[in-house]
């Protein structure tokens, strides 16, 4: 199986967001960044040669972001 | 407990690290979910369903009928969210509504 | 505390709302009507529509006037669930023997495909406004309903 570069590159930034998301203290920049992997994961399968899976992926990625954020204002625990 | 989920993790690791060289290059026209029906879906779904784009050729036309199970269930989980997350008055009476008599529903 | 009655508010996201909208609602509609031809179809085409939604209800507040209020979205979602097994009676309606074959649209045209290509409109209509409804439930229910002490609005 050959890999091209940027695939190598983005599979690596993805393990790098994973392990930010873990170790962040902050709630609210975790949910950020949370939406960076979906960013990754819709390049990733456009490179894989499915844009349907990746158009999903995208929308999806977006209206989680927007469920995170308003549960943590539901919560009220923004920040430190 | 750590050192064995952490001891767990790297043989799996290894697994699939070492199968990687086996898997096919996308596009390969001889590799497993390229071989039985995928031809089948290729040439026939234009002329079949009207429809350029295969995907929705087999997700609409052919498998019709399992997206309306799909659509469904989704339906019944967004229900069900619904029914769980809401504290509904007419359903579970809060300790005052219930003192106080025709506040049960609104 | 904060509230979720209280929108997010500031004049960046008011402004940011005002020009990102109606792109993304245009661009729902499209991915919608050419389903067929290019990737997307009902999931994204709801999904998008249902941002617009999202968004002027967090950003505007829960007063906002683009706004799908109270229990009209559980109702509409399940009557597009209902538009999608309403096509597959339309093709038994029609005469023909399994469900969803839609070589057998009540509306007749020449070329088979034609009918073929009406059924998948009819569908993915079907199929994008449950998911859009799902989607502003699953909002609703977390951030809405169950307010402070419980109560319904």
């Amino acid at each position: 199986m050959q890999i091209y570069l940027v695939e190598a590159v983005l599979l690596i930034i993805l393990i790098l967001i994973t392990c930010a998301v873990i170790f962040c203290k902050d709630i609210l920049s975790a949910a950020i960044i949370y939406s960076a992997f979906s960013f990754c994961a819709v390049l990733l399968y456009l490179m894989m040669g499915s844009p349907d899976v990746a158009f999903t992926e995208a929308v999806i990625g977006t209206i989680s972001t927007i469920f995170f954020v308003a549960s943590l204002k539901k919560i009220d625990r923004w920040c430190e | 407990m750590r050192g064995l989920v952490a001891v767990i993790l790297a043989v799996i690791t290894a697994t699939f690290c070492s199968v990687v060289s086996n898997l096919p290059p996308i596009g390969e026209a001889g590799s497993a979910p390229n071989r039985h029906v995928t031809p089948t879906y290729i040439e026939r779904s234009a002329e079949d369903t009207g429809s350029p784009n295969i995907v929705t050729g087999v997700i609409i036309d052919y498998r019709g009928f399992d997206t309306m199970w799909e659509t469904a269930v989704m339906f019944l989980a967004g229900l069900t969210t619904v029914l769980i997350l809401t504290r509904n008055p007419v359903g579970r009476r809060l300790e005052e509504d219930v003192a106080e008599e025709g506040a049960v529903i609104k | 505390m904060i509230k979720l009655k209280d929108p997010f508010g500031g004049i960046v996201l008011n402004v940011a709302f005002r020009a990102l909208v109606p792109f993304t609602i245009v661009y729902g509609i499209y991915v919608l009507c050419l389903g067929e031809f290019s990737p997307g179809g009902g999931f994204q085409a709801g999904a998008l529509l249902s941002v617009g939604v999202l968004l002027s209800r967090l950003i505007l507040g829960s007063d906002a006037r683009f706004n799908v209020a109270g229990r009209t979205s559980i109702i509409m979602a399940g009557v597009g669930t209902f538009l999608y097994a309403f096509t597959g009676w339309l093709t038994i309606f029609g005469g023909a023997d399994y469900f969803l074959d839609y070589n057998y649209m009540p509306v007749h045209m020449e070329p088979a495909h034609e009918m073929h290509a009406l059924a998948i409109f009819m569908i993915e209509i079907g199929v994008a406004i449950c998911v859009m409804m799902t989607i502003i439930n699953l909002l609703d229910s977390i951030v809405k309903m169950g307010d402070d002490d419980g109560r319904t609005e």
